[in-house]
């Protein structure tokens, strides 16, 4: 044993500092590693950290160490969740354009500028799409790099074994009658039945576990590009649609049936499932009496559909959230109204108007609900009328409303207009609004009408009876080919982020030699390489116990102890004030076990780090 | 509670968009957001070449005044198929052109017939009576002839107009309100060059 090689051991492989930053360069810390820059590059800490005085090439390395590194991916992280808050907050296009609708009229001059933004359709802006790329490039510059280095870092051998195991920060010894090398060989089997991989030497044994740490977090971040990409899956090969479908009515799905029609980038009408669907009767039932009176119980909407021309017709009783699932087309009942029914006959005595028209809630309570009829064929001119239908009508201080969401006492008020509706000059209009500046309102008294009473118009313009109602239903329609892939995603996400919470890096080392008294001394010494999760100094003290115990060992005085001292490294990288324990075994035991595991991996990780 | 506010959000909102005038957006694409509420833009149109026609569906249905036909039945005609809607304005605007174009091109040989789409049979009556149309529409209040049009060239927002050639294949489509002279132009290219055809 001469001093020489055994110095040249310090410096190489005594130190776990040493060896943590030679052996793995690329141990991962949960988040904050996934940055980690190769070695070299400008964040790794000496190395120039601004780019001045590199070529075009220079600055496009520093560019992309920039956005994959850890920290611009968790600042765009939070931008692409703070860009998603207008999604609930303001009205979007995509859900319910008829909100936004309203937004511009209540907000005429902010609206405009808002629109401009893409605030209104948040998910569909350029900027949240800018951010969600640059979170992609980011992560999969992140993720493919550190695929390659766990690879490389899983064929690899765990280090020598420290000379001085002692000094680790955790670490034990016995004495055995067992020879050196049996003593080993059985420590190896004992090992090796853990899982442990091992790397054997003359004399020693290194040992190391925990890899699935380094997998779990890679898992992590491949599930969440996983998620990332799903979610764009489904923007681009989806589709979103809604539609009012009024009792006894049919549509298809196809874009001319659909009230609004959102494809995703690759989607086209004939992409379309050609499914057809009819509401044959739709019933909502509500608490009668109590404090939660009006409040509904329960929704049914009886559909008949089938998947496309000439199948058979199937049935489907529709409830919120027990959507209509037909070839991966999710189908919603998300809305219901009522659609009072009106025949319309002109000055001229002809039938011009005939048909259900559905009329939208403005009280939830009472199903007040707002709607007109705009009869464009009437002559001698247009009529139109806009009012309300109030499903159970009582006199409230002189005021008209509706006490009940139930039909009880259906009653329709409508105020009537004559003139131009505006409809014939081409542009589309909201058949929810009557757009009154071209026409002149009736002198009718309004009266709430019950079924099969009418309003006579005056100067023969016209009369407008209210013949009966009908319930509506609105259905939300979407197809995400996105959904499935992203649950697993999430999943997969949520179970790498627990794997690489849970499972330790851990080395273990064995030395066994010769002692003086003809017995043979085992070191045993332990390492962990990251303290996420507390408790290996528990696994170590059993698994010393073990092995020690498997090699009917005895104890050196004093001699388990756990952490306390910085291992020495080399003679320049020892700080003057650190006093160099003669021998392990005058240590105290168990002082402050933790911290001193802290203690010493600090400057491991540290150099492994940023 | 929680339910029923988040139900009733959704369906007034959802409710309130709705039939928002003639829907669907341009081909392929929702549409530009304009004041709320999407519409159609009438430059849509796409002619085909006589190679690329697809052929159109067999249709055969009934007629608003409660007669059958079959679009077989105009084989021979170019056929100018038109989907529509009393309650939509855009269909409204070009009412009075198809009118004037169906009863001066019947003479050579082209035939206007209508798709009335979810709409009423009393409106759609009236409707017609207002602009004088007198060539027939098929009553298509489940939309079951536009989904036969699927795997064509679907129309793709209301009003559409095919130009059906005189071997029954889709020639044109006009998305959107059609105009006199924009119709007029195509029916020129569908005759001329069905007549280049049959010379050679």
């Amino acid at each position: 044993m001469s001093r020489g090689p055994a110095g040249g051991n310090v410096r190489e492989a005594d130190s776990p500092a040493a060896a943590a930053r030679t052996g793995e360069p690329s141990e991962a810390e949960v988040l904050a590693e996934a940055t980690a820059p190769e070695p070299g590059s400008p964040a790794a800490g000496v190395q120039a950290p601004s780019p001045s005085g590199l070529g075009l090439i220079g600055w496009l390395r520093w560019a992309w160490r920039q956005l994959t590194s850890m920290r611009t991916a968790l600042i765009l992280l939070f931008l692409l969740a703070i860009a998603s808050v207008p999604g609930p907050v303001l009205p979007q296009e995509g859900i319910d354009p008829s909100a936004v609708t309203q937004y511009y009229t209540a907000h005429p001059a902010l609206a405009p500028i808002l629109n401009k933004l893409s605030l209104f359709n948040v998910f569909a802006a350029p900027w949240f799409a800018a951010i969600y790329l640059l979170l992609f490039l980011s992560l999969a510059g992140c993720v493919l790099p550190r695929t390659f280095r766990l690879a490389g870092s899983a064929r690899q051998k765990p280090p020598r074994a420290p000379r001085y195991l002692a000094r680790l920060p955790l670490s034990a010894s016995y004495a055995t009658a067992l020879t050196p090398a049996q003593a080993l060989e059985s420590g190896g089997r004992k090992l090796a039945g853990k899982r442990f991989r091992l790397r054997t030497g003359d004399g020693w044994i290194s040992a190391e576990k925990g890899y699935l740490r380094e997998i779990g977090n890679l898992l992590f971040h491949i599930a969440l590009l996983a998620l990332l990409a799903s979610v764009g899956l489904g923007g681009i090969f989806g589709y979103k649609a809604n539609r009012l479908l009024v009792a006894g009515q049919s549509f298809a799905d196809t874009p001319t049936a659909l009230d609004t029609y959102h494809p995703g980038r690759l989607v086209s009408a004939t992409d379309l499932a050609p499914f057809s669907v009819t509401l044959n009767n739709f019933r909502a039932t509500y608490v009668t009496s109590g404090p939660e009176q009006n409040q509904p119980l329960t929704f049914n909407a009886a559909l008949s559909y089938n998947r496309s021309p000439g199948d058979p017709v199937q049935h489907y009783n529709l409830q919120v959230n027990r959507p209509l699932v037909i070839d991966g087309v999710s189908i919603y009942l998300i809305g219901h109204g009522y659609a009072p029914e009106f025949t319309v006959t002109d000055g001229a005595g002809k039938v011009v108007f005939s048909g259900a028209v559905p009329f939208i809630p403005v009280d939830q309570s009472g199903l007040t609900s707002e709607g007109v009829v705009k009869v464009s064929d009437a002559s001698p001119t247009q009529l139109g009328f806009a009012g309300v239908f109030l499903p159970t009508a009582a006199d409230e201080n002189g005021q008209l409303v509706s006490v009940f969401p139930a039909p009880l006492q259906p009653r329709v008020s409508l105020v009537s207009y004559a003139g131009n509706l505006g409809l014939n000059s081409g542009p589309s209009q909201s058949v929810y609004q009557l757009d009154t500046s071209g026409m002149h309102r009736l002198a009718v008294a309004p009266r709430p009408l019950s079924v099969g009473q009418s309003i006579t118009l005056p100067n023969r313009e016209g009369k407008l009876t209210f013949t009966g109602y009908r319930q509506w239903i609105s259905l939300a329609i979407t197809h995400d080919p996105g959904q499935l892939p992203a649950l697993i995603s999430a999943l997969v996400a949520l179970g790498g982020l627990i794997l690489s919470f849970m499972v330790r890096r851990r080395r273990v080392f064995l030395r066994a030699a010769a002692g003086p008294d003809g017995r043979t001394i085992v070191d045993f010494g332990g390492l962990a390489r990251s303290d996420a999760a507390g408790g290996f100094e528990v696994e170590f003290a059993e698994l010393a116990e073990e092995l020690r115990t498997a090699q009917d060992g005895v104890t050196q005085a004093g001699v388990t102890k756990a952490g306390g001292d910085e291992p020495e490294t080399s003679q320049d990288d020892k700080s003057p004030d650190d006093p160099v324990p003669a021998a392990a075994g005058t240590e105290p035991g168990g002082s402050a076990p933790s911290s001193g595991n802290h203690q010493a991996l600090g400057p491991a990780e540290d150099a492994n780090g940023e | 509670m929680i339910r029923r506010a988040a139900v009733t959000l959704v369906a007034t909102a959802a409710v309130v968009l709705t039939a928002a005038g003639c829907e669907g957006g341009a081909i392929g694409q929702s549409t530009a957001l304009s004041n709320g509420q999407s519409f159609v833009s009438g430059t849509g149109t796409t002619f085909l070449d006589a190679a690329r026609r697809p052929k159109a569906p067999e249709i055969s249905a009934k007629t608003l005044t409660g007669s059958r036909l079959s679009l077989s039945h105009y084989r021979g005609s170019v056929v100018v198929l038109n989907f529509w809607g009393s309650w939509c304005g855009p269909c409204r605007a070009e009412a009075p052109d198809l009118a004037a174009l169906a009863s001066r091109y019947r003479s050579r040989g082209v035939r206007f017939l209508g798709i009335d789409i979810q709409d009423n049979p009393a409106n759609a009556k009236a409707f017609m009576h207002t602009f004088r149309v007198t060539y027939p529409s098929f009553n298509d209040p489940g939309d079951e002839i536009a989904l036969e049009f699927r795997q064509t060239v679907p129309p793709a927002a209301i009003p559409t107009t095919l130009v059906i050639d005189r071997s029954g294949r889709i020639a044109a489509r006009i998305v959107g309100g059609a105009t006199y002279n924009g119709l007029k132009a195509l029916l020129v290219k569908v005759l001329g060059a069905h007549a280049a055809g049959a010379s050679q």
